[in-house]
């Protein structure tokens, strides 16, 4: 088993993301909403670590509550986040501002709308060294053309010239990678970054991900529902349900011997092309609002193995080495 | 701004119509006003007296007026006044209007709601009313009229710069801007400014042409622009006088009022067909 230990984790430095305890909450006119509950990630240098879950699950949140952007009725009510050793909820916003784009950096969840329509690429690009290196906007400029190039953008010297609306989907999520990337951020959080792009493109993107994890040792933090992504791409997963983490572990481990009923119906709902399904396979039932979350386990009424136990929410429990997961019936095999 | 089409398809007649008639009528307005000194036979200020009431003729070409000035020359020179108002009265509603929106816009809340009730209440008073009643508070004359002008454009312009910013800030390319670390100030300037403008431009061509009505308006009630200076509110006013005898003393600053007036909005709806395509019946 000795081949499951997370190759890239190191002992003498800190983690680059370490996400502790971390619960948020929402204060609506319809009461609190615990969006995020207890949920601990690391994502360690030159590894992309997948967070997956379906709407709702909390996923986004976690990720803008780590670059401190969430909606103003979200407040961080406990845990900590910090990056590479240093605790950001402690920081002022100026201090959170400087760390933006320019230490951790975000390919957002829907890259076409993501560019502003009446400026330039290249100037959009090259503003992260306007912004934190106090660059002149020619060296800014050159700069973009380069990173253009680097995210494998064809002519990288006209299409800088270029506005949004000259550019594809997959064009824009480009360039929104090389905004991202500008002053190579230690830890790269990418939202859904596939979802609006068709799948040839997807493809490309990934590849992207990869080569920029390879080249710079940067952390990726990928958060998505698509468990081809995750399969594609990633080197270790968290699945989240509710708010909670259910399973982690290793990308192969966990897709060979998923052991949380969620993760199971999940991959289960995988349709595949071997097994030609007459039906789509769903998952009954709905996920549970935020604002009416009980003591007991989030998914035990959608699950077809429910135990009287899972009145009372389990703690997250080994199913092997590096590989947790959220459910009771772990400890009825072992007894 | 959502209306940018990929490809913008040429100036063509057909399709801007509007844009080319409003373009034409106000560059004829402004030519005229530009070169008021080189385009006409007269001095606007020059009287004689054995020379009154005339009617059109080929020394005069649209007739004198009640003191033997050239009706002709002071239309012309009237352009001047009408232009200087409407510039700086839809600078000053431009100005303060985006301004006090884009604030309102950005941060909302209370902030938001104070502004806006406060626009609100400016929107309230008749626009020729609340132009009277700042023109008794900061006295008689042409610049004062100016600046009242504007600031009944306030409202409107800030309306629509609020409406502007909260369109532009759900969209996610300011998220991204603070993805990247960018601060307030720096995402008004670079974000918001840029976006929001395109629909204050179109608006501002209307309020011209509001403007040049609220000049005359004034001018005819004696408020704006004071005599001898030549202006088409005052000459209509004076011309109201004499229609039995000497119809052309209103008709001809009236006509010129018309097409300045058309101009302009013809001007301002072409443009916007321009900015925004779909918008077009």
């Amino acid at each position: 088993m000795q081949e499951l230990i997370r190759p890239r984790r190191r002992l003498d430095t800190p983690p680059v993301l370490a996400v502790d305890n971390l619960s948020v909450q929402l204060q609506t006119r319809q009461g609190t909403a615990r969006v995020v509950e207890g949920v601990s990630l690391e994502v360690w240098p030159g590894e992309i670590v997948g967070v997956i879950g379906e709407s709702g699950s909390g996923k986004t949140m976690t990720a803008l509550s780590i670059l401190r952007l969430m909606p103003h009725v979200a407040r961080i009510v406990g845990g900590d986040i910090r990056l590479s050793g240093t605790s950001l909820p402690s920081l002022s916003d100026a201090q959170m501002r400087k760390l933006r784009g320019n230490r951790m950096a975000l390919i957002p969840q829907d890259p076409l709308s993501a560019l502003n329509p009446v400026q330039p690429i290249g100037r959009q690009v090259g503003e992260p060294f306007v912004l934190h290196r106090r660059s002149r906007w020619q060296t800014a400029w050159e700069q973009a053309v380069r990173l253009l190039g680097a995210v494998h953008l064809p002519l990288p010297e006209t299409r800088a010239a270029e506005y949004p609306h000259q550019f594809s989907g997959g064009m824009r999520q480009r360039a929104m990678t090389a905004m991202a990337l500008a002053l190579e951020p230690d830890l790269l959080i990418a939202d859904e970054p596939t979802t609006a792009l068709d799948v040839t493109i997807q493809a490309q993107v990934l590849r992207l991900l990869g080569e920029i994890r390879d080249e710079h040792e940067t952390a990726i933090l990928l958060i998505t529902h698509d468990l081809g992504v995750v399969a594609e791409s990633c080197d270790w997963v968290y699945v989240m349900y509710a708010g909670r983490i259910v399973e982690e572990g290793p990308v192969g481990r966990l897709f060979a011997h998923p052991s949380h009923p969620y993760t199971q119906a999940l991959l289960n709902a995988t349709p595949s092309i071997e097994l030609a399904q007459a039906e789509l396979a769903a998952i009954p039932g709905r996920i549970p609002s935020p604002y009416e979350i009980g003591p007991g386990c989030r998914f035990a009424d959608r699950c077809a193995q429910r135990l009287a136990r899972c009145a009372q929410e389990p703690p997250l429990l080994p199913v092997a080495a590096e590989h947790l997961a959220r459910c009771w019936l772990l400890e009825e095999v072992r007894a | 701004m959502s209306g940018q089409s990929a490809v913008r398809p040429p100036l063509g007649w057909r399709r801007y119509r509007l844009l080319w008639i409003g373009g034409v009528l106000v560059a004829l307005v402004c030519l005229a006003a530009l070169f008021a000194p080189w385009v006409t036979p007269y001095s606007p200020y020059d009287l004689d007296v054995t020379d009154m009431l005339q009617a059109p003729s080929a020394t005069h070409w649209l007739g004198t007026d009640e003191i033997g000035r050239d009706v002709l020359s002071r239309t012309v020179f009237a352009a001047r006044i009408s232009l200087q108002v409407g510039l700086v009265a839809v600078a000053v509603g431009l100005f303060g209007g985006l301004l006090i929106g884009v604030v309102a816009g950005y941060w909302g809340g209370i902030l938001d709601l104070a502004l806006m009730r406060a626009m609100e209440l400016l929107f309230s008073f008749p626009a020729i009313l609340l132009a009277i009643v700042l023109m008794a508070v900061l006295g008689t004359s042409i610049l004062n009229a100016m600046v009242a002008i504007g600031i009944i454009f306030i409202p409107g312009f800030a309306r629509l710069a609020r409406v502007s910013t909260q369109k532009v800030l759900r969209q996610s390319y300011i998220d991204a801007a603070r993805t990247i670390g960018m601060a307030d100030a720096r995402i008004l300037q670079r974000e918001i400014l840029p976006n929001v403008m395109t629909p204050l431009l179109v608006e501002a061509m209307t309020a011209f042409a509001y403007a040049v009505i609220l000049e005359s308006s004034l001018s005819f009630l004696g408020l704006g622009a004071q005599p001898p200076e030549p202006s088409w509110g005052n000459m209509l006013s004076t011309g109201r006088g004499f229609m039995a005898q000497a119809p052309w003393l209103a008709i001809v600053p009236g006509a010129a009022l018309f097409v300045g007036v058309l101009g302009f909005n013809l001007l301002g709806d072409g443009l916007r067909d321009f900015f925004d395509p779909r918008m077009k019946d």
